[in-house]
């Protein structure tokens, strides 16, 4: 799943608690520099991934809705 | 079967053991828990491998047509710097008994100051439970006068205190009213038990006068499999999510806490997958459907259900004697239940009870910018 410093959590139809702990989990087993690339189908996760940024001070590069599957990508600045 | 123990626990006790005093364990014997055909081996299994079709254990080995891994997951206090000394001091309850017991012990003897509570590892059995100990812990000192004396600080690793949207919305009104302060984004990253302070990987901290941390949990990992691919980092075996067989694998199946699955750990889950890999090993087509169906004890004699599925959000369920009724009646009928004997009655309840169904009376509460702190 992992490719370079990219790690791929895919969260698609995680029910509950939904696809949060997969980043939770992800974030705490990355380093600075890693990049997450979260695939959900929650539509939640927008706003808790914005949340989460701002709690950690990490950067969300992108959120895309691609249709079957909402990809965001985060970039690890602080851990 | 094969399994190193011949008890098996009823693990939702514990919450009551910690919080209610309960003192006799309900464990039955295995054996008796067994249909007669069933041999049981109680021998400690080693190693699985898949590619040879052979189960392992420490007196010999066990080949087999199929295999269907239910070895759930347990308490890892390693995984956090501290962890270890505190739960050990003041007790847990989602270890085993003695640690529940430990946990009752150290809140009768609490005499008022900070009680920090919550979920340490974003990874536990039964995600209502860290609530339900917030909840619970709430009763007991208001019960017992020490509410004017005492701050509860619930810390959890999500954006809020539950979190689905759908129960959050239920309890985070019952949370404020009963004076329990959420801390969220708090993800445990060391406890300093000399200066009694919980540190979060977020840059947080809660100084405590006693703690109850929700341990981070594991798969067993003292079971060697082959190919050691079929593990996720917590040691879960990857599985398909609605046949529950073993990635790259037809005739091996995980369930279960054991299982990697992307829906609650609790004992509705493994029922559930455990009915389906039943059917598929008859020659039927069966998927689960990520069914929930978490009970949700909200103090004061009332509770909640967590229902939702990999498809249908979490709803917004309330909070009524009759929910905290069904837990207990759950309880009662759980050892009978075990060999199928109520399939028939759960069948019906799980049809009427479907979030599909559900949602169109409840909702299923409304995704928003979550709090940062309460």
């Amino acid at each position: 799943m992992a490719e370079g410093n990219r790690k791929l959590v895919d969260s698609r139809g995680s029910a509950c608690p939904g696809p949060i702990t997969d980043l939770a989990i992800a974030y705490r087993n990355s380093v600075v520099g890693d990049e997450i690339e979260l695939w959900a189908t929650d539509p939640g996760v927008k706003a808790d991934v914005q949340a989460w940024a701002a709690k950690t001070g990490n950067i969300i590069e992108s959120i895309t809705d691609q249709g079957d599957k909402i990809v965001v990508l985060i970039k690890i600045v602080k851990r | 079967m094969i399994d190193e123990s011949t008890q098996h626990f009823f693990q939702p006790q514990l919450l009551y053991i910690a919080f209610k005093g309960e003192s006799k364990p309900d464990a039955r014997d295995e054996r008796k828990l067994l249909k007669r055909h069933v041999k049981f081996v109680n021998e400690r299994v080693t190693e699985v491998n898949l590619n040879e079709r052979i189960v392992k254990t420490a007196n010999g080995s066990y080949s087999y047509d199929f295999v269907v891994i239910a070895t759930g997951i347990v308490t890892n206090t390693a995984a956090i710097s501290g962890l270890g000394d505190v739960n050990s001091t003041f007790g847990d309850y989602h270890t085993n008994f003695g640690q529940a017991k430990r946990l009752w012990n150290s809140l009768n003897k609490f005499a008022g100051g900070t009680i920090a509570i919550g979920q340490s590892y974003p990874l536990c059995k039964c995600p209502p439970s860290p609530l339900e100990g917030a909840f619970l812990t709430e009763e007991f000192i208001r019960k017992k006068g020490l509410k004017e004396k005492t701050r509860i600080i619930f810390f959890t690793p999500y954006p809020r205190a539950y979190p689905a949207e759908g129960i959050n919305e239920i309890v985070a009104p019952m949370l404020k009213s009963r004076g329990i302060e959420v801390m969220t984004f708090f993800d445990v990253d060391r406890i300093d038990s000399s200066s009694n302070t919980i540190y979060s990987i977020e840059g947080d901290s809660i100084k405590y006068d006693l703690p109850i941390i929700v341990p981070p949990c594991t798969g067993i990992t003292s079971i060697k499999y082959t190919p050691d691919s079929i593990l996720d980092r917590d040691h879960l075996i990857i599985v398909d999510k609605y046949t529950s067989k073993v990635k790259g694998f037809d005739d091996a199946f995980a369930i279960g806490d054991a299982a990697a699955l992307p829906t609650s750990k609790a004992g509705v889950g493994a029922h559930l997958e455990a009915k389906v890999v039943a059917k598929i090993l008859s020659g039927e087509d069966a998927k689960f459907n990520g069914r929930t169906n978490c009970p949700f004890d909200t103090g004061y004699g009332k509770g909640t259900f967590v229902i939702g599925s990999y498809d249908e959000p979490v709803v917004k369920y309330p909070v009524t004697r009759m929910n905290l009724f069904m837990k207990h009646m759950m309880e009662k009928i759980y050892w009978g239940s075990l060999k199928g004997t109520y399939d028939f009655i759960f069948d019906m309840y799980f049809n009427m009870t479907s979030p599909e169904k559900l949602k169109k009376k409840y909702g299923t509460g409304t995704v928003q910018e979550p709090q940062q702190k309460q």
